[in-house]
């Protein structure tokens, strides 16, 4: 694959209370960022298991985000 | 109203730009605008008296592009007449406008900014999205001084005498934000007379503050002149005399507030009565009612307070505007009737998706009708629609009739974000029999079609990813119930102060019974030694109406002399174990209500318990009461501020002792005008109105001395005298006072009640003082549902503050005993008692203190008290527990669909 | 707090198992602050871009499919 056109795919976990909200409010101020984000809502970062991680990977995600 | 979806259009197309009011004027919006983007409801409106079609007859460039059709021109103020029992003011204030002071430039310089403007400009939602910059070249600040007290403590122009009350916080908190956002080392210069850090946790800030290497002078500058680089150069005087000046990029002005011309007005038309300073007036022991009977105040138009007094008003104005009004609560609630949700256990999944175009907010960049179509092929999905508006009324009365026409079982909806739409849709559900639990939404708007705009081909198989990973996380969730729990309708307060008193009171004239449980055999609390309020009003005559009212309420059981030995329960459903000497008693009650008070510090330090004449305030407010000490004989008294207070060990203020000094030190001078008076103070923190004490103590001759921590004075018995040694920092030498009396302002400590915060599953800080769920949003419940607490043992505060906390406590507690019964949110963390090892990892993890062991040593939920965070799932090694909605084959299957 | 200290220890063990740190990242954000979510954005998907495709735990088998 060449590098110049590689698009990752990034799994986010984000926290419903903090950057989920921050994600909406971005989208309301039309603040533009890559298409390469896929979101899985969870109730708090408390609710994070490492495996979710573990398995993201496994699926052949490139990258993952756990924001709170 | 209903019709705008808040897409912006509106706003995006009209051609008027005007000052924005949000920010201070520190930039532009359009005259078709929504306050703020977190704005409730998140809905768009024109401003009349900008707005080009009103101020020309022509322009409509709104109404063309809005999408929804929501756009009206004809609306207009309307007046209504509403029937009611109580009202209650909550105008707030307005900030101190500095540009009459020529001293500052404010008027001149755009660097000479005001702390409010000074917010904006370190706001993410500020002109500058949160950029640290100066507004008159927009570069970076490296230098930065505020000035306290403008417009407040001062009686120079049109200016206030009082404290502000809030400045000194906010300047500290500015300071430290400014610092964060600043990419070089910014220096910061506080310029303040005395630092008023008295609330919960806030000395620590300030210390915090210090460490940072924010500077702190105590000085009120005197001069401002603006250089021709648009910097700024200031003159003042040190505390010994020296003329100084400096120079900075910027000048934030920490201006006071007071209230405006307008809410002055509304009072007068209401007739209620105001103060001196125009805030309405409220007595010691009614903080929230005005002058008139049926009219309630709250908030900083009862006098200059900060967030979390404001918010404990508010609950205390509800409760008081409430109490006359208990026998019609409920009486206009009409009951909705909901569908039995249908029995879908062992159903294959049959999901619909309905893809949400939002006008062209989503459908403008998202392919929809191929996001719609991609649906289609998706695994259990068996019908998809495409929708212009799907959260309208029609959409919703369409999406009730297709879930019963084609028997669909599981819901997914690709629109905008859950967190504003989840609720409507979940009704919609509910309404067509569906259990609301089993739906999903699939954000494509919020977080996709408005923040990938320029690239709609990627946004559309990114909306197809969402609408995947939702289905197939759909298709796995089940019917969740809402557990229904009955609530007894009775109170328990702890504590019979008089915070507890009164709770208890406002709880039994809204119609509760309530159980007071004293562990001493009278009541009154701390309050039986205190002499009279910061208003001047007795507290004992007060005190012995209380406990007479108390004593005479058939709805309040009185347990004197009695300890709580055990609970059990949760919100609604506690059964509390009493313990006296001769008895145990158990009582049921549905919500607790913790007003356990505070001690005094016995002082090691200043000669105590050395000479009779060395008395903590306490005592020697009863020493006054009793006649033990005559002002009219006494020729000296010394007053020594912060004993045990603002000390490493104990690192916070106890808030009410300088007021305490000084008004004590009036008593001194009012009775006999020759007494010597000396306060020796660190930081006098006579905040609010009370500063009108320290005035009136220092024009009465009172005389005040500073110290600090490194220099603290020396108490010596001297004979039947006292003498007491402290180091002048103006005239830095020693000075010897000789004294009758010396008054110890001593600390107020906690009780620390572990046991009580033990058995009620409550927390405590490091200082003693039980902990709030949210310090300025929430500041009388605690974490755990149906607990709250009032009075000193949340933290030390006046009389004033304690009555109000009361009746807050009891408003909170109200929401709850309102009630017949409670139903808690199906998201709840649940155990699989066969992987259970009983290891005790999750309730140890727990935040709130719901997982108990049952009989066998296993974990059990509560799910009264679960909140469903999930963080007991997550930190389980042999994974018992799961979250209901949340679970990890639910998770574990978006992730699998993620690809 | 849990949270923090769980993945703390995670890190390593994905460097363990030859995930670079790079591609695992963590940040908080409040719900207000939409502007530092758009950052951490783009700062994510640049530092994941960087590294290439990851590889070390897709089972070969799926990839060729």
């Amino acid at each position: 694959m060449n590098e110049t056109t590689f698009q990752p795919r990034i799994a986010a976990f984000l926290c419903n209370w903090c950057s989920y909200g921050a994600a909406d409010l971005a989208g309301v101020s039309r603040l533009q960022y890559p298409a390469l984000i896929q979101t899985i809502r969870i109730p708090c970062t408390g609710r994070m298991s490492p495996k979710f991680i573990l398995q993201a990977f496994r699926r052949g995600v490139d990258g993952v985000w756990v924001s709170g | 109203m209903d019709k705008c979806i808040a897409c912006g259009a509106c706003s995006d197309k009209c051609p008027q730009k005007v000052l924005n009011e949000y920010n201070e004027g520190l930039d532009k919006r359009k005259a078709a605008h929504v306050q703020y983007a977190q704005a409730v409801p998140l809905k768009y409106c024109l401003d009349k008296d900008n707005c080009l079609y009103f101020l020309k007859g022509k322009c409509r460039a709104c109404e063309k592009f809005c999408p929804a059709g929501a756009i009206n021109y004809e609306q207009s103020e309307t007046q209504r007449e509403i029937k009611v029992g109580s009202v209650i003011l909550s105008a707030g204030f307005q900030p101190f406008d500095p540009s009459i002071y020529s001293t500052y430039s404010y008027a001149n310089s755009p660097n000479v900014v005001t702390a409010l403007e000074f917010e904006r400009i370190l706001a993410a939602s500020g002109p500058w999205m949160g950029h640290l910059v100066r507004p008159s070249d927009e570069m970076e600040p490296r230098k930065i001084a505020f000035l306290q007290c403008v417009g407040s403590r001062d009686m120079n122009i049109c200016d206030h005498p009082y404290c502000s009350s809030v400045c000194c916080m906010y300047a500290i908190k500015e300071a430290i934000i400014a610092k964060e956002h600043s990419h070089d080392d910014l220096d910061v210069s506080i310029y303040y007379m005395d630092m008023r850090t008295f609330g919960k946790d806030f000395e620590r800030y300030y210390e915090k503050a210090k460490k940072l290497g924010i500077h702190f002078i105590r000085s009120r500058v005197h001069t401002v002149d603006l250089l021709p680089d648009d910097s700024i150069r200031i003159q003042y005087a040190t505390e010994q005399g020296d003329r100084k000046t400096d120079e900075f990029d910027m000048l934030v002005l920490s201006h006071g507030l007071e209230v405006s011309d307008s809410t002055v007005e509304l009072a007068r038309r209401l007739d209620v009565e105001l103060g001196d300073h125009q805030f309405i007036r409220s007595g010691s022991f009614t903080p929230v009612a005005t002058s008139r009977s049926g009219i309630y105040v709250c908030g900083a138009l009862n006098g200059p307070k900060d967030i979390p007094i404001s918010v404990m008003e508010a609950s205390a104005a509800a409760c008081a505007a409430a109490g006359n009004l208990s026998e019609a609560r409920g009486t206009l609630v009409q009951e909705k009737e909901i569908p039995k949700p249908m029995d879908v256990t062992g159903d294959i999944p049959r999901v619909g998706v309905f893809v949400c175009s939002c006008g062209i907010n989503i459908a403008g960049v998202v392919d929809v009708k191929a996001v719609a179509e991609y649906a289609k092929g998706l695994p259990y999905v068996t019908y998809v629609q495409n929708n212009l508006f799907s959260c309208s009324q029609d959409a919703q009365d369409n999406l009730t009739e297709v879930i019963r026409a084609q028997g669909l079982n599981r819901i997914v909806v690709a629109a905008c974000t859950p967190r504003t739409h989840e609720p409507l849709f979940q009704e919609t559900l509910q309404n067509a029999g569906l259990n609301k639990y089993l739906f999903e939404m699939a954000n494509i708007r919020n977080q996709d079609s408005w923040v990938h705009t320029d690239n709609p081909e990627k946004a559309t198989n990114k909306a197809m990813d969402l609408v995947r990973m939702a289905v197939a996380k759909v298709s796995l969730l089940e019917p969740l119930q809402e557990i229904q729990l009955s609530v007894n309708p009775g109170a328990m307060v702890i504590g019979g102060g008089l915070a507890g008193m009164n709770a208890a009171l406002s709880l039994a004239k809204q119609g509760y019974e309530t159980h007071l449980v004293e562990r001493e055999s009278h009541l009154g609390g701390t309050a039986r030694q205190l002499r009279v309020t910061a208003q001047g009003e007795a507290v004992g005559p007060y005190l012995e109406q209380l406990i007479a009212k108390v004593e005479a309420e058939p709805l309040i059981k009185l347990h004197m002399e009695t300890t709580i030995k055990d609970v059990d329960g949760f919100v609604g459903n506690f059964k509390t174990t009493l313990s006296t000497k001769e008895k145990e008693d158990s009582v049921e009650h549905g919500v607790t209500i913790i007003a356990t008070g505070a001690s005094e510090y016995k002082p090691r330090e200043y000669a105590y318990g050395q000479h009779p004449k060395v008395l903590t305030h306490l005592e020697l407010d009863a020493a006054l009461t009793t006649g033990q000490v005559d002002p009219k004989s006494t020729n000296s008294v010394v007053f020594i501020q912060c004993v045990g207070s603002r000390e490493p060990e104990r690192p916070y203020c106890s808030k009410v002792c300088c007021t305490h000094s000084v008004e004590t030190a009036i008593h001194f001078k009012e009775e006999n005008p020759d007494c010597q008076v000396v306060i020796l103070y660190r930081d006098i923190r006579t905040y609010g109105e009370r500063e009108l004490l320290y005035k009136e103590a220092r024009s009465k001759g009172v005389l005040f001395i500073r110290f600090s921590l490194d220099h603290k004075p020396i108490v010596e018995v001297d004979g039947d005298g006292l003498k007491v040694t402290v180091y002048d920092q103006i005239l830095k030498r020693d000075l010897l006072i000789s004294a009758d009396v010396v008054g110890l302002a001593s600390a107020v400590v906690s009780n620390r009640a572990e046991d009580l915060a033990q058995m009620f599953k409550v927390s405590m800080d490091d200082d003693g003082w039980f902990l709030e769920a949210h310090q300025k949003l929430r500041p009388v419940d605690f974490a755990t549902d149906g607990v709250f607490m009032c009075g000193l043992a949340h933290y030390p505060k006046p009389i004033e503050e304690s009555i109000a906390q009361a009746q807050a406590a009891v408003s909170r507690a109200v929401t709850i005993l309102s009630r017949d019964e409670m139903w808690l949110s199906g998201t709840v963390a649940f155990i699989d008692q066969n992987k259970c090892v009983g290891c005790g990892v999750c309730w140890t993890v727990c935040p709130y203190q719901a997982i108990d062991q049952n009989e066998k040593g296993l974990a059990v939920v509560n799910e009264a008290l679960c909140k469903g965070c999930g963080t007991c799932v997550a930190s389980c090694r042999s994974g018992a527990p799961n979250l209901r909605g949340f679970t990890t084959r639910d998770v574990m299957a978006q992730i699998e669909a993620m690809m | 707090m849990f949270a923090r200290r769980r993945f703390a220890v995670l890190k390593n063990l994905l460097e363990y198992i030859g995930i670079e740190p790079g591609r695992l990242h963590f940040s908080w954000i409040s719900s207000a602050e939409a502007e530092k979510f758009q950052k951490t954005a783009i700062k994510v998907c640049e530092a994941v871009t960087a590294l290439g495709p990851a590889k070390h735990m897709i089972k070969e088998i799926g990839k060729v499919a």
